[in-house]
Formats: structure tokens, C-alpha cells, sequence
């Protein structure tokens, strides 16, 4: 679990290649960094590259920190 | 030769202001061939010889939404003479992968920054002349919002565009990346021209299954792949993705001075409250009550009330004053008429068919035009957004998306710029889900309905207008789980990513132009659709056999038209739901046309040339000829099924399939007559005790509904979006 407001840096992006794909288009890639910035039940709002975007719950499960 | 440029660029970077700014009211929108992707052109204020293409927001120029292969076919087919990109300034990282990948079609390109006036408040710094250097591309700083340096952006891409030198890149990869792409533009066939031989190569390199569609020969680089995965240990398109992010990173480094104290943005801090786990819901909540409030409540109510009443009715007074009397229009229309002595029947044809059928639903556009504005400020500064985060949650139960809920709540102004705003849901399953349930939402030409059924046969009881909206969300709510196990709908629901732009005060005219984009597209649909199937209900309403001649009817020989004759044709198959007379029949036919037909069409078949909204001149009749449980079905069948002719042409053009388009119209029709009939049958059972074929049926029907709404969840792929076929 991560802490909201706390940088953290993205290990690995796992899930179906289709999905990871769109991700890596988002900025989402190996090495990144990520910060939460509010959750509600498991979907969770980040900052990445300095956007924000809203992920799913099953999104945010295969972003690994 | 006209010049054609392209403005391309991320979702949110603020493209469509700079694109509307550039434009002006020069505009055409349309659909890309095949998809319902909105395709915007333009021609540029002041110079008519450029036409500006609006391409649709994406990230990248991969094949995995549909928005991305029309822009990208269109970039490689139609060739543009310039590619105007604009870039978020406040995000330039994520913004510049997209930009790297422009930049490898070859054609000329002008980088617009934008957003720099918030830059400058921030504190963070992009040096243009470095980054011009670093890209080999021109860079100017705008503001669209503003529209500071747009006019400089139009000139420096006019000047380019006609130029016609393609674009020299100056980016590089990895060396040994590099080695490899040369490689693959050698075995490149000549179908492709030189400078755009890079962009397939890297493609290719890829694995991307879409590209092949666009080339003649496809050279097998099968070993070139597998060589290069062996070598860096990553599949070939992450090796990509992550050259690309060293690239650009290398760039910002260089080229931009960021603010050093890090604090929450002010967006961020707005996030925090409005998305927060317990504020969330209430917040949404009192916002939406605030909008329905005023768009259907107050302001709303008083707008159609005097669009119907008045400009459509008995006309109006001028700031209320009596002396100001203005005539409604079909005063007017039938003073002008009898002026050149127009005949009866084609007098007949104007006044109750065309005025009174197009009025009626005219008369709905303030209401409209309201809650338009309301939600395309909601739109513009960045809270609908959100929405769609903080609902996800819940429709994500039943098979819908969080974006469904903007089309609902749309839909309970008017099905047809609810069903229209589904657009802006990306998945196409969620998006055919939602334009077919969005309807069974009560919109509010059926409120006449309920009012007349609740005030004929239940004394005005307060719960009948609740439990229509209850059984409005709950048939979604059944579709939903039902329609998910299907093989249609069947698959892992999409999952949720979106984008959240940066809350910002939107211009007055953005909003405006946006109100003005729906109202208009529902106002042509009353011009076009509407009006020839009120004048086709008008003929079978006014012509009949009366005494063995076929001719036209007065009013009160209504029961001798011809659409009376259909009336006892159909009356049969509404029996088993208790309300098996023509007259109900024939009411519920011209509900197609719009729903607050069904209380005016009765008002004529009870002998009535006039009635209130609520019909209450024929409460007693109506209570005479129906059980309060028939009534009770023949709401809950008005409610649920196919809707008016207007939000069923929405539903076509947005379904953009006519396969798709019965089976929405079926399932609807078919839903509401089972419910419809098991609300009869179990409730005539349950009040007079009357157990007969028609309650058995009604009891199998219950269990089959609840075997579909229980039974287990099929896993099956059937449904793809066939990107390929996209022209």
C-alpha cells in the first residue's frame, strides 16, 4: 500500500499487453515516478509526469511500487 | 491550393480552444467515415485558403483506441501540408512523446506550448530557443485561453506549410537502437515514401498489427525482433517507449528550469476535498442538485412553460405585462394561412401536424439549452471528469462505466443529448450499454404521463412519480447485469484510466459554443426526423372510411381512422398487460413520436379537443375504462419502452450499426413488455385474486428474469471493435 502524497518510483507495470501498452502511453513506464494523491475504495487518483489521472482499482493493483 | 493543417495534440492540452480560437464560426463537424469519432475542420479566420483539421486528443500514435488510428490514418493518407502540435506546458514531459512520434512522419511541424501564462505563475521556465534547437522544430509560446501567440503559431505553420520541405529529424535513439531501425527501412519497399519510411520502420519494430493495413509489402523483420529482444532483454515496443522517455527527458533537462519548492498545485488541493473517500459523494450530490435544481426545476420550468405555452400555445406577455400580448406562433401561422385562403386539409396538415408536433418538442429546447450550459461549464472546468472517477465505483457493480452517469443524467432532461453524450465513453462496450439504457430513465416528456396516470387512478398519490424513476434505475441496473452475460457484452469490463485535466475557469464563449453544438444537433433532428413522422401520424390520424368513403375526418370521428384500424390491429397484443382497447394502443403509438403525445392523444380519444399537461379534464373517464394495476402497466410500458422517434434516431447515429440499433430498440420494447405484463398479471393476481394463463406466463417470466440476473458470468471475446475496417 502507498501512502497518499508520498513520490514513488514505478518497479514494474504488469497486466494484459494491451492495457500496458496504453499506461506506458500515459507515462506510466518502468522508472517513473508516482504520486498518490487521493483514493476512494481502491481506485486512486496519481500524479504522473505531472498530469493527473485517475486509475481503476484493478489498474492501480498492476502498477507495482 | 488550399493549405491543409493538422492540429494535433494531447487529450485536455487545450486544442479545441486553440482550434476554436483559430476558427472562429468557420467551423463543419461531422463524423470520421465508419466510427463515431467527431471529426472537426475549420477555416482559419481571415485567410480562407487554410482549413484547420482537428484531430482527436490522443497520447500516442499507437493503435489502441480508435481516436488514435484516425488521427494516425489520417497523418499518413491525407498527408497535411503542416502539423501544428500543441503541447501542455504545465505537462511537457508526457506531452513530448507524442510530439517524438509526429515528428518521425515527415511533415513539416510548428510546436505550439501552451499554457504559458500558468507557467508563469508556477515559476517553472521552458527556454523556446533551446528547445527549438534540441527538437529541430519551430516552437512558439501561446495561450489559447488567452490568445496571446496564436496568431504568430498560425503564421510560422503557414509559412512552413508552404515551404513544403519535409521535416529533417534531428532525434536519435540508442545507437544500437538506431542500427537496428536502419536495418528495417532498408527492407522497406518503395510504397512508402522516404520520409515517412522511419515512422513504419519504427512501427514494424513494434509489433503494431495495424500498420501492415497501410502498406503494400511487409517485410519480415520477424529476426530483426527477436535479436533486438535478446539484446536488451524487453520486448521491442517497451525498448521503444523507454527511448522515447530517455529522449525527452534528456530534453527537459536541458530546456526547462522548474520551480524548486514542490508544493500541491492548486488543482491538486481542489482534489484532495472533491475526490476525498467521505466528502466525495456529498459534494457531487448538492452539485447536482444545484444543476437539476435550476435547469429542470426553476429557470428550466419557467423556459418551457413559455417556449410551449406560449411561442407554441396561446402566446405570451412581454415582461408579463398585458398590453404586451405577443401571439403564439400558431396564431400567427393560421392567421397567415386563412390570409391566402389555405385549404382545410392542408391547414388541417400544419396546425395539428407540423406546429403542433414539431412545437411540442421545440418547445423543450430553453429547458435544454439550461442544462447545457450547466454541464458544458461542468465539462470545461474539469469536474465532470471527476465524476466519472467518483460514480466508477458503483456502476462498475452492474457492467456500466462511471461515464454512464452523464448520459443518465442527461437522459432525465431528454434522452436524445443524453444518448448523445456517450460519446465521450471510450469503451464500446460501455458505450452501446449506456446509449440502451440511458432511455429508461423518465425524461421529462414522460413526467405528463405519470402525472395522468398517478392523478387518475391513484388521487394524485405522491409515491407514482418516485417509483417511476425506481423502476427506471432499476431496469439499468437489470440490463446491466443482465446484458454483461451476454455473449455481446461478455469480457473483462474495461478498466478505468482517464485523465484528469487541471481545474481552470472556462471562457464564456467555450461554453456557449458548446451549449450551442447540442442544442443544434437536437434541433435538426426536430426538423428532419420528427417532422416527417408527425406528418405520416397526422395523415393516419386525419384520413378514414367513414360510411364507405375513404376521406378526411373530423376531429371526434377519430375511432374511424386509420389509425384506429391499426389501433384494433395491435389492441390484441396488449391485452395480456391489461389495457387491451385501441384507444390505449393508438396512445402508445404516438408516444413514438414524443412521449407527452400519450395524455394529448387521449384527450382527442376521450372527446376532448384540449386537455391540460395532466389531462385532468379525463381523469374520470380514463379511471372508468382502466384497473388501477392496467394503468399502472400501461406507464411502466410508456416508461420502458423504444423511446420518441427523436432519442431512437440519436440511438441509430450513435450506434452507427443497424444491427445494433434493433437490438437496443428490441431489448428495450421487449423489457418493457414483460414488465409491463408481470406488473398486470401479479398484481391483478395479488388484488382480485384472478389466476389465469397470463399469470403463469407472468411467473415463468419472473424466473427466467431472475435466472438471467443470477446465473453465472460467461467469459467470451466476441466483442471487438474492428479498428481495421477504419478508413
Amino acid at each position: 500500500m502507498v501512502k497518499e502524497g508520498e513520490p514513488n518510483i514505478i518497479k514494474k507495470v504488469g497486466g494484459k499487453e494491451e492495457t500496458r501498452k496504453f499506461l506506458a502511453n500515459l507515462g506510466f513506464v518502468t522508472g517513473g515516478i508516482v504520486t498518490v494523491i487521493s483514493q476512494m475504495g481502491g481506485n486512486m487518483i496519481v500524479n504522473i509526469k505531472d498530469s493527473r489521472v485517475a486509475i481503476g482499482k484493478e489498474m492501480a493493483n498492476k502498477i507495482m511500487v | 491550393m488550399a493549405i491543409k493543417i493538422a492540429l494535433a495534440g494531447n487529450p485536455n492540452c487545450g486544442k479545441t480552444t486553440l482550434f476554436n480560437a483559430l476558427t472562429g464560426s468557420n467551423q463543419f463537424v461531422g463524423n470520421w467515415p465508419g466510427v463515431t469519432v467527431e471529426k472537426k475542420e475549420g477555416k482559419l479566420k481571415g485567410n480562407k485558403e487554410v482549413v484547420i483539421m482537428d484531430l482527436p486528443g490522443i497520447y500516442s500514435l499507437s493503435p489502441y483506441t480508435l481516436e488514435e488510428v484516425v488521427a494516425r490514418n489520417y497523418l499518413i493518407n491525407e498527408r497535411p501540408d503542416a502539423i501544428l502540435n500543441i503541447v501542455d506546458g504545465t505537462n511537457i514531459e508526457r506531452n513530448l512523446y507524442l510530439s517524438t512520434q509526429l515528428m518521425e512522419l515527415g511533415i513539416p511541424m510548428v510546436m505550439a506550448v501552451n499554457m504559458i501564462d500558468i507557467l508563469e505563475k508556477t515559476g517553472d521556465k521552458i527556454h523556446i530557443d533551446k528547445l527549438c534547437k534540441k527538437l529541430g522544430c519551430e516552437v512558439v509560446e501561446i495561450s489559447a485561453l488567452k490568445g496571446t501567440g496564436i496568431q504568430k503559431a498560425a503564421d510560422r505553420v503557414i509559412e512552413l506549410a508552404k515551404q513544403k520541405q519535409s521535416m529533417k529529424l534531428v532525434h536519435a535513439f540508442a545507437p544500437e537502437v538506431e542500427a537496428r531501425i536502419e536495418q528495417v527501412i532498408d527492407l522497406i519497399g518503395n510504397d512508402i515514401p522516404e520520409e515517412q519510411k522511419r515512422f513504419f520502420a519504427i512501427k514494424l519494430i513494434e509489433k503494431d498489427d495495424k500498420i501492415a493495413d497501410q502498406m503494400k509489402q511487409v517485410p519480415d523483420i520477424q529476426n530483426i525482433i527477436s535479436l533486438m529482444e535478446k539484446e536488451f532483454d524487453d520486448d521491442t515496443e517497451s525498448i521503444i517507449t523507454n527511448e522515447r522517455y530517455d529522449y525527452i527527458s534528456s530534453i527537459i533537462n536541458e530546456c526547462c528550469t522548474k520551480n524548486k519548492e514542490k508544493k500541491l498545485t492548486t488543482s491538486d488541493k481542489i482534489d484532495r476535498i472533491v475526490t476525498n473517500r467521505w466528502f466525495a459523494l456529498p459534494i457531487f450530490a448538492a452539485v447536482m442538485f444545484l444543476v437539476y435544481y435550476v435547469s429542470v426545476t426553476t429557470v428550466g420550468s419557467w423556459a418551457t412553460d413559455w417556449a410551449n405555452d406560449g411561442v407554441f400555445g396561446e402566446g405570451w406577455n412581454l415582461f408579463g405585462i398585458n398590453s404586451l400580448h405577443i401571439k403564439g406562433v400558431p396564431e400567427y401561422i393560421e392567421a397567415g394561412l386563412n390570409a391566402i385562403g389555405c385549404a382545410d386539409w392542408l391547414r388541417s396538415l400544419i396546425i395539428d401536424g407540423i406546429v403542433a408536433g414539431v412545437g411540442a418538442i421545440l418547445g423543450f429546447v430553453p429547458q435544454m439549452l439550461v442544462l447545457f450550459i450547466f454541464l458544458a461549464f461542468l465539462e470545461a472546468c474539469g469536474y465532470m471528469a471527476r465524476v466519472a472517477f467518483i460514480m466508477d465505483r458503483i456502476f462498475r457493480k452492474f457492467g456500466l462505466s462511471g461515464k454512464s452517469f452523464i448520459p443518465m443524467l442527461i437522459g432525465s432532461g431528454c434522452g436524445v443529448p443524453g444518448i448523445m453524450a456517450s460519446r465521450t465513453i471510450e469503451n464500446d462496450r460501455d458505450r452501446k450499454m449506456t446509449i440502451m439504457t440511458t432511455t429508461f430513465i423518465p425524461c421529462s416528456a414522460k413526467m405528463p404521463i405519470i402525472a395522468l396516470i398517478a392523478g387518475a387512478l391513484f388521487g394524485g398519490a405522491w409515491w407514482v412519480a418516485p417509483s417511476a424513476y425506481f423502476v427506471g434505475v432499476a431496469a439499468i441496473i437489470c440490463s446491466g447485469i443482465i446484458l454483461k452475460k451476454t455473449k455481446m457484452f461478455a469480457g473483462d469490463p474495461a478498466p478505468f484510466v482517464m485523465e484528469l485535466p487541471a481545474y481552470h475557469m472556462p471562457t464564456v464563449s467555450n461554453v456557449l459554443r458548446s451549449m450551442w453544438e447540442r442544442g443544434w444537433s437536437f434541433i435538426k433532428k426536430a426538423g428532419t426526423i420528427i417532422l416527417l413522422s408527425t406528418i405520416i401520424l397526422w395523415f393516419l390520424m386525419s384520413f378514414g372510411w367513414v360510411d364507405g368513403s375513404f376521406g378526411m375526418l373530423e376531429a371526434e370521428q377519430l375511432d374511424s381512422s386509420i389509425l384506429a384500424s391499426l389501433g384494433n390491429v395491435l389492441a390484441p397484443i396488449f391485452k395480456p398487460l391489461g389495457w387491451g382497447e385501441w384507444k390505449m394502443a393508438v396512445a402508445a403509438v404516438t408516444g413514438l413520436i414524443a412521449k407527452e403525445n400519450v395524455v394529448g392523444t387521449f384527450g382527442i380519444l376521450f372527446g376532448f379537443g384540449e386537455v391540460a399537461e395532466d389531462g385532468a379534464e379525463i381523469w374520470g373517464m380514463l379511471a372508468g375504462s382502466l384497473t388501477a394495476v392496467a394503468a399502472y402497466s400501461f406507464l411502466v410500458f410508456n416508461l420502458l419502452c423504444a423511446p420518441c422517434f427523436a432519442a431512437m434516431g440519436a440511438i441509430k447515429r450513435e450506434m452507427n450499426n443497424k444491427k445494433w440499433f434493433w437490438f437496443a430498440i428490441g431489448y428495450q420494447t421487449i423489457l418493457a413488455y414483460v414488465v409491463a405484463l408481470c406488473v398486470y398479471q401479479i398484481g391483478t393476481l395479488l388484488s382480485v385474486g384472478t389466476f389465469g394463463v397470463g399469470t403463469v406466463v407472468a411467473l415463468l417470466l419472473i424466473i427466467g428474469f431472475i435466472y438471467l440476473l443470477v446465473r453465472p458470468y460467461q467469459e467470451s471475446k466476441t466483442l471487438k471493435v474492428n479498428v481495421a475496417s477504419v478508413k
